[in-house]
């Protein structure tokens, strides 16, 4: 039997009232890429939030192998906070339980090596809030890596993103892969979800868990996203529109999101 | 604690060493000649410590409206303490610490401040303090002080008291100020990664409601965040790094500290206001030479 790092078990949470996501249940190996689909309200910071240990599950289980390196979703850090990129990154070297003590000389070497790593190694003395939206989620990926977590939540990393930014955010899913670690990654954008191993698709309860291939047919999508999806070019492209007003939506030209691109709807 | 009721003698023998308004200012040597000025400012000094450095983390943590709060939740306790001949300061630290505990245990969703409920505790506190005062104790004529303290009044046990949360302040803050920074940056992600974050923010909680209590003797219930928030509130507008933040916020309230000792001295006006109004002034001072989109 493989090792898995990450096992939910009929999982269900709640915030004091109706369930906000049920009957979810999946696994995930070490090396492996998990992407989650859903509208907004569907339930995938509910399922980052329990992975992640901040919110209790209702139902079911959910077992997670060591700390998880958590990225909420990118306006959840204070901007406003006086802390440059470099105080982030070290951030991460509080998971390793030292919290008490002063970073050692090799946890500031980490953080250097990971703010160099996601490209921002000229930026390390620059203000957190100072800094674009990409660059803000690159700082956060790169104190993930201080972490030196086996597993990372990344909510909606490339919302928001440069394309700069996110080419960088997308290559290193694949170092990390090639690294052994899981990444779970939620996004609204179909078609860069066909480039993960595996696609969890929620609609405030598990809709469908799977490869690709075999989750992102138009039955599964219409089943998550409702009116909020079309399908183009026969079913074999979806993009989704809720976070468009009426009239603002213009499906993309043909051929201009390739599989594992960056999001192009926003 | 008898320096929250200093009698009339002792406000008179301040009263004669004060100048009269017109008069030419009093030399700074005499906040040291003297030896109630020298106990002033030596409280002055150690609450500039602990206050200043506590409130970095006060304004950064978005602690301002707590922090009043529990100043103020503590005075219907130093009124029934008083009627009573128990210890105010025991009383005020049962009636703070008790307040900082059931913020620290509050459910998670209901805010970071739950200004709320602090709101309503606040009014409630300072109308039982004033009901207690003058109609159940009738002790009407300490509320001056107990409100806006008597610095001029402060003694050996104060002093002491002030030591240690200055020694708690400067350790707390090199101890678990990055832990204090991580939650108030990313709650959710420091919980993920371990780290301790509702037992380091009870610490917070309790270290400010024991520095509260210090500080009551020197500026009262009601004036205890012009050491525990003004002081940080004007370094902000010039700092965008944590530890300058926490430097200047000490340093700002050592110079509001001070200068509103002397204008006490030089105007003859309480002391306790004398600094929370220079504080005020510094902090205006700051606000209009700062320039904006420098700092955080």
């Amino acid at each position: 039997m493989s090792e898995t790092v990450v096992e939910a078990d009929g999982l269900g949470a709640a915030y004091g009232g109706p369930p906000a996501l049920s009957g979810v249940s999946f696994s995930l190996e070490p090396g492996q890429t998990l992407c989650v689909l859903g509208p907004n309200g569907g339930g995938k910071t509910t399922l980052f939030r329990v992975l992640a240990g901040d919110l209790e599950a209702q139902t079911g289980t959910a077992r997670v192998d060591g700390r998880p390196a958590h990225l909420p979703q990118a306006e959840r850090p204070r901007l406003d906070f006086p802390v440059s990129a470099f105080d982030v990154a070290l951030m991460g070297s509080l998971a390793h339980g030292r919290w008490w003590l002063p970073p050692r000389g090799h946890e500031r070497a980490a953080a250097r090596r990971a703010l160099k790593r996601v490209g921002l190694e000229a930026s390390e003395h620059d203000r957190f809030g100072s800094l674009s939206g990409g660059q803000r989620q690159r700082v956060l990926l790169a104190r993930a890596l201080v972490q030196d977590a086996r597993v990372l939540l990344l909510d909606e990393p490339l919302a928001g993103v440069d394309p700069a930014s996110a080419e960088r955010i997308t290559a290193l899913f694949a170092e990390l892969r090639a690294e052994g670690r899981a990444v779970l990654v939620s996004t609204h954008d179909v078609d860069s979800a066909r480039g993960f191993d595996r696609v969890l698709c929620l609609n405030r309860r598990q809709v469908a868990f799977g490869t690709p291939a075999e989750t992102l047919g138009s039955d599964v999508l219409e089943a998550t996203y409702g009116a909020e999806i079309v399908m183009l070019d026969d079913g074999r492209r979806a993009v989704t529109v809720q976070h468009h007003a009426p009239g603002e939506f213009h499906p993309p030209a043909a051929g201009r999101a390739a599989p594992g691109a960056p999001p192009d709807h926003r | 604690m008898r320096s929250f009721c200093i009698g009339k003698r002792l406000s008179r023998t301040i009263l004669n060493y004060a100048p009269p308004l017109a008069a030419a200012p009093p030399s700074p040597l005499e906040l040291v000649d003297l030896a109630f000025t020298r106990s002033a400012l030596a409280e002055l000094v150690l609450l500039a410590v602990a206050g200043g450095l506590l409130s970095g983390w006060i304004v950064l943590r978005r602690l301002a409206f707590f922090t009043h709060a529990a100043g103020t939740a503590t005075f219907p306790g130093l009124v029934v303490a008083e009627a009573a001949g128990a210890s105010p300061r025991l009383a005020a630290l049962a009636v703070a610490g008790g307040y900082a505990g059931a913020v620290g245990h509050r459910p998670r969703r209901t805010g970071e401040g739950g200004d709320t409920t602090v709101a309503l505790l606040l009014v409630v506190a300072l109308a039982a303090g004033v009901v207690l005062a003058g109609d159940v104790f009738s002790s009407g004529a300490g509320v001056d002080s107990l409100l806006f303290g008597t610095l001029i009044g402060v003694e050996g046990g104060d002093l002491v008291v002030s030591s240690v949360v200055a020694a708690l302040a400067v350790a707390a803050t090199v101890l678990l100020g990055p832990v204090w920074a991580a939650a108030g940056f990313d709650p959710e992600a420091a919980q993920a990664a371990g780290v301790p974050v509702r037992r380091a923010d009870l610490c917070l909680l309790a270290l400010i409601a024991a520095t509260v209590v210090a500080a009551l003797p020197a500026v009262g219930a009601l004036l205890v965040t012009s050491l525990l928030v003004v002081p940080a509130a004007a370094a902000r507008l010039l700092c965008d790094r944590l530890s300058p933040l926490l430097a200047g916020a000490v340093a700002f309230a050592l110079v509001q500290g001070v200068a509103g000792l002397y204008l006490a001295l030089w105007l003859d006006v309480p002391p306790g206001p004398a600094v929370a109004a220079v504080g005020g002034l510094v902090f205006a001072a700051v606000a209009c030479v700062h320039r904006p989109g420098r700092a955080a």
